[in-house]
């Protein structure tokens, strides 16, 4: 029996280990929400980090301090936070507009790692440093200088500035929103441009696509694109508007560039800075950063068709707390999510906690019970991520 | 909008470079805790009202500019008189522009598409005009055109013709400047002025014989040219701690207020309080316009620019207050905050003030729009106000917009958005597509409200401005539905509808609309 016991263990034990091995997960990781705790001079920043607890709801478990300076807000589009969840490290950087600085933390340790800039021009002082990332590289968006810097992954949760690119829209057009895929790197921009580099190399190299969104040309409601995302296999490029509905644009990016955007739009509520699509890449979020709301559209991943979902009601604190809603990050890594997380910009900055129920073609998104969970370390929270992060 | 943004915004749009010591060229103003006195007045003679202001700034060691009309009274300058007259008259206005011809505050704008009237050249922060607010005059030069009008400092200066036609309802209007991008400048604490169309007591012989109080409410801010932390100020009168202005009335009396609203962007929600309690205030007239029936209020709602005309009456014995009460502007929408504006002392021995006439048969027969209410309206416009953020420190675009046309903000050189011809009878609905309430405001003519958010308005007055409150996220959006009328001829021409709260007109929140004979 104690034999047989023993033997179904180590079967246990082996049949586990199977799976780990053919699936790639390794055992699980504490599941982090992280925050770019921006402070404008002369308060240092730092970065936050929060474990979920198991109501759902983030819960702050320490800063890690970085002593570097924000400027307590800026773009809407521009996340101020990249993760790197490689087989050697573990880390997030955040950028410091002020100094001009990017810091990696080492999620391990919870201490900073490198502390690293760009060139002697970069300069993100007055709307902020936006990044992407991918294991081997990370791309700053510096919002005054217009540039993007391109940095090479150290270990120690350090990086190498390698160069500038020079950057401009249409219309002179200030960088705003990144996102990155395999060889791709799409960029928008303030007058309403857009344009996609290849990064096959490390550094951007125009791929001569850049153009104004159709939005920006045809919409009523709408004047620019703003945050970016890419679907998992690089098919389609969509892009969450500065608008005053709801609006977003899709691309079909598969040959490589970026080809005329398609426009959805709905009276849903007001803006679309920024937006997510689900693990599963089922559903769109939508943060509604002037409609103070969150919105849910369902995504056809075959097709890069939009329909519509659901819109949450105004979430709680709005004016009496915060001001602004920021990035928004997915409640859990698989399906759809489940909800997401997103950051609330003003004097009690925090993190809203934002379900997701979906039954056939209909959605509900709500804001959870005991939401928001208040970020004690910055009035100016725009900027959060996942650890670990989505999978692509 | 929300403070930090408009801070930073401020100052990125405008930069500091013209905060340095300048001249000190406008009239000292009442120190603090002081009887308010009315503003001196002006008043017309023989069918003409003729005066001659300069345009003149003062600069305090905190580098905060007051901009101020300069007129030159027998024997000392005042500041922004009251300018009074009758419906057929003419203002015979003549300003110069006193500022400094230092261009270091320009924006970038593109020229009027009209032909230039006066100076013309590029608007700056020194460039001037003047709107004669809720005046039903035409929109051309000379007379009430903003678009093309400018005055430039070193220049001779620019004649105003104004003709006040004879149906021009009796009331109170103001007068202000009007350069695109620079109006919150000019008036802020400073640059604006009553105007009293004389014969209220005609239409309404309840204010005959009444005491006549004239209070031009206006707001400066603390940190010079920064849209934040403001003051109110009675008359020029600012409060200090416990210290307020002081308005005096005898125990008991009735006094017909005439309180313009010439804030940059507060909504006051007045009141009188005796011993902490709102007593009802008289109605009289709203935007200059005669009520139909006069009405009784606790509380008074006056937009950005609108004015209230109302009989007060004091206690009995001991004092009362003047207060505008908190108003919350929405969500993005700036905090209008609780402020005594005065103390009302009863004192048997107030200082002599100006009394309405004595009443004579009423008649509110030939004031225009009179009958607008049952004039149908043969074109529905829908327009909508919107707001756009792409960062807490902008970009921010203020909109308003026609329905079905792209939004854009205004320009000088644009085309008009709207175009009707003379004699159109139109209903426009205005809704408010932002988490902040806007003012809406229409030049040359006044507007008929008749519906509030679908439904039939309880007061269907005569406006030249209304608000319309902020959307909380839910539902409809909050609207107003106005009955236009463009049938006078003196409306043929190009002027413009816009929000009144100042910073974002001069931001472009603003169209033009064109009227053909």
């Amino acid at each position: 029996m104690k034999k047989f016991l023993e033997s179904r263990f180590l079967r246990l034990i082996a049949l586990a280990a199977g799976v780990f091995a053919t699936s790639g997960l390794a055992p699980a990781q504490t599941h982090y929400v992280l925050t770019n705790d921006d402070l404008a001079f002369p308060f240092q920043t730092g970065v936050g980090f929060f474990t979920v607890g198991t109501n759902g709801l983030p819960v702050f478990l320490q800063q890690v301090h970085t002593g570097t300076f924000g400027i307590g807000g800026g773009y809407f589009g521009m996340n101020r936070l990249a993760v790197l969840n490689s087989a050697s490290q573990k880390c997030v950087y955040a950028s410091e507009a002020l100094n001009g600085f990017i810091v990696g933390v080492d999620i391990s340790t919870l201490t900073v790692g490198g502390i690293t800039s760009g060139s002697d021009t970069d300069a993100g002082t007055t709307n902020g440093i936006g990044m992407v990332m991918n294991g081997n590289y990370l791309y700053a968006s510096f919002s005054d200088s217009n540039t993007i810097g391109t940095f090479a992954v150290q270990p120690g949760c350090s990086l190498t500035f390698i160069g500038d690119t020079s950057v401009i829209g249409l219309h002179g057009g200030i960088v705003n929103g990144m996102a990155l895929h395999g060889s791709i790197l799409i960029t928008s921009y303030t007058d309403g441009s857009i344009a996609s580099f290849t990064i096959s190399g490390g550094t951007p190299i125009s791929n001569g696509d850049e153009q104004l969104s159709t939005a920006t040309v045809t919409s009523q409601d709408a004047t620019y694109a703003n945050a970016i995302d890419i679907t998992k296999d690089g098919h389609y490029a969509i892009f969450g508007d500065t608008s005053t509905a709801l609006s977003v644009e899709v691309s079909d990016i598969s040959s490589g560039k970026l080809t005329k955007t398609t426009v959805f739009k709905s009276r849903a509520s007001i803006s679309s800075s920024n937006i997510l699509l689900s693990p599963d890449e089922t559903i769109l979020y939508v943060v509604n950063t002037q409609g103070a709301t969150v919105s849910a559209l369902f995504f056809d991943k075959y097709t890069g068709k939009l329909s519509a979902g659901c819109t949450s009601g105004p979430l709680a604190g709005l004016s009496q707390n915060w001001s602004y809603l920021g990035a928004v990050v997915p409640m859990s890594q698989s399906g759809n999510g489940g909800g997401v997380f997103v950051a609330e910009f003003g004097t009690v900055s925090g993190i809203a906690t934002v379900p997701l129920t979906v039954s056939g073609q209909k959605c509900s998104v709500q804001e959870a019970k005991g939401s928001p969970t208040a970020d004690p370390n910055t009035p100016g929270l725009l900027s959060i991520e996942s650890f670990p992060p989505r999978s692509f | 909008m929300r403070g930090m943004s408009k801070w930073v915004l401020a100052i990125a749009v405008c930069g500091l470079p013209f905060l340095k010591p300048m001249a000190q060229d406008c009239p000292a103003r009442p120190a603090t805790g002081t009887v308010v006195a009315d503003p001196y007045s002006i008043n017309s003679h023989g069918g003409t009202l003729t005066a001659h202001f300069t345009l003149g700034h003062s600069v305090d060691s905190a580098g905060y500019t007051h901009f101020c009309y300069k007129y030159q009274a027998p024997g000392q300058v005042v500041e922004a008189p009251t300018l009074r007259v009758n419906p057929g008259d003419v203002i015979s206005l003549n300003v110069v522009d006193g500022l400094s011809p230092d261009n270091s505050m320009k924006m970038d704008m593109a020229a009027p598409s009209g032909p230039p009237c006066g100076d013309g050249g590029a608007a700056t922060i020194n460039s001037t005009n003047v709107h004669f607010h809720g005046m039903n005059v035409p929109p051309i030069c000379h007379q009430d055109d903003v678009i093309n009008t400018l005055i430039q400092p070193g220049s001779p200066g620019f004649q105003y013709n104004v003709h006040v036609p004879t149906t021009q309802p009796p009331g109170l209007y103001w007068y202000h400047p009007h350069v695109h991008g620079f109006t919150e400048f000019q008036v802020n604490g400073g640059a604006a002025g009553a105007l009293v169309v004389n014969g209220m007591e005609k239409v309404r012989p309840e204010v005959a014989g009444l005491t006549e109080r004239v209070f031009v409410i206006r707001q400066q801010y603390l940190v010079p040219w920064i849209p934040g932390p403001y003051e109110l100020t009675v008359n020029y009168q600012t409060s200090f701690l416990a210290q307020f202005p002081v308005i005096d009335m005898k125990p008991g009396e009735k006094q017909f207020w005439r309180i313009a609203n010439a804030t940059l962007q507060d909504f006051l929600e007045l009141q009188v309080q005796v011993n902490g309690t709102a007593v009802p205030l008289e109605m009289i007239a709203l935007d200059g316009y005669p009520l139909a029936q006069t009405r009784n209020q606790t509380t008074i709602l006056v937009p950005p620019a609108g004015r209230a005309e109302f009989i007060v009456q004091a206690p009995s014995s001991g004092n009362a207050i003047f207060v505008t009460n908190a108003y919350s502007t929405g969500p993005t929408g700036n905090a209008d905050i609780a402020t005594t504006l005065a103390t009302i002392q009863t004192t048997t021995s107030t200082a002599a003030s100006s009394h309405m006439p004595e009443s004579t048969p009423p008649s509110a027969d030939g004031l225009k729009f009179r009958n607008l209410a049952v004039q149908p309206a043969a074109t529905q416009r829908k327009l909508y106000f919107s707001e756009e953020f792409g960062g807490t420190n902008g970009p921010i675009q203020f909109y308003i917009t026609v329905d079905g046309q792209k939004q854009k903000v205004f320009e000088p050189n644009e085309q008009p958005v709207i175009t009707t011809k003379v004699g159109a009878i139109e209903d426009w609905t205005v809704e408010n597509r932002a988490l902040e309430t806007h003012a809406f405001h229409i030049h040359q003519i006044h507007f008929r409200v008749l519906e509030i958010d679908g439904k039939p308005a309880a007061n269907t007055d005569l406006r030249d401005t209304i608000e319309i409150p902020y959307w909380d996220g839910k539902g409809p959006y909050p609207s107003v539905k106005l009955r236009m009328d463009f049938s006078d001829p003196s409306t043929a021409g190009t002027f413009v509808f816009h929000c009144h709260i100042l910073l974002h007109e001069d931001l472009g929140m603003m169209h033009k609309i064109l009227v053909t004979p």
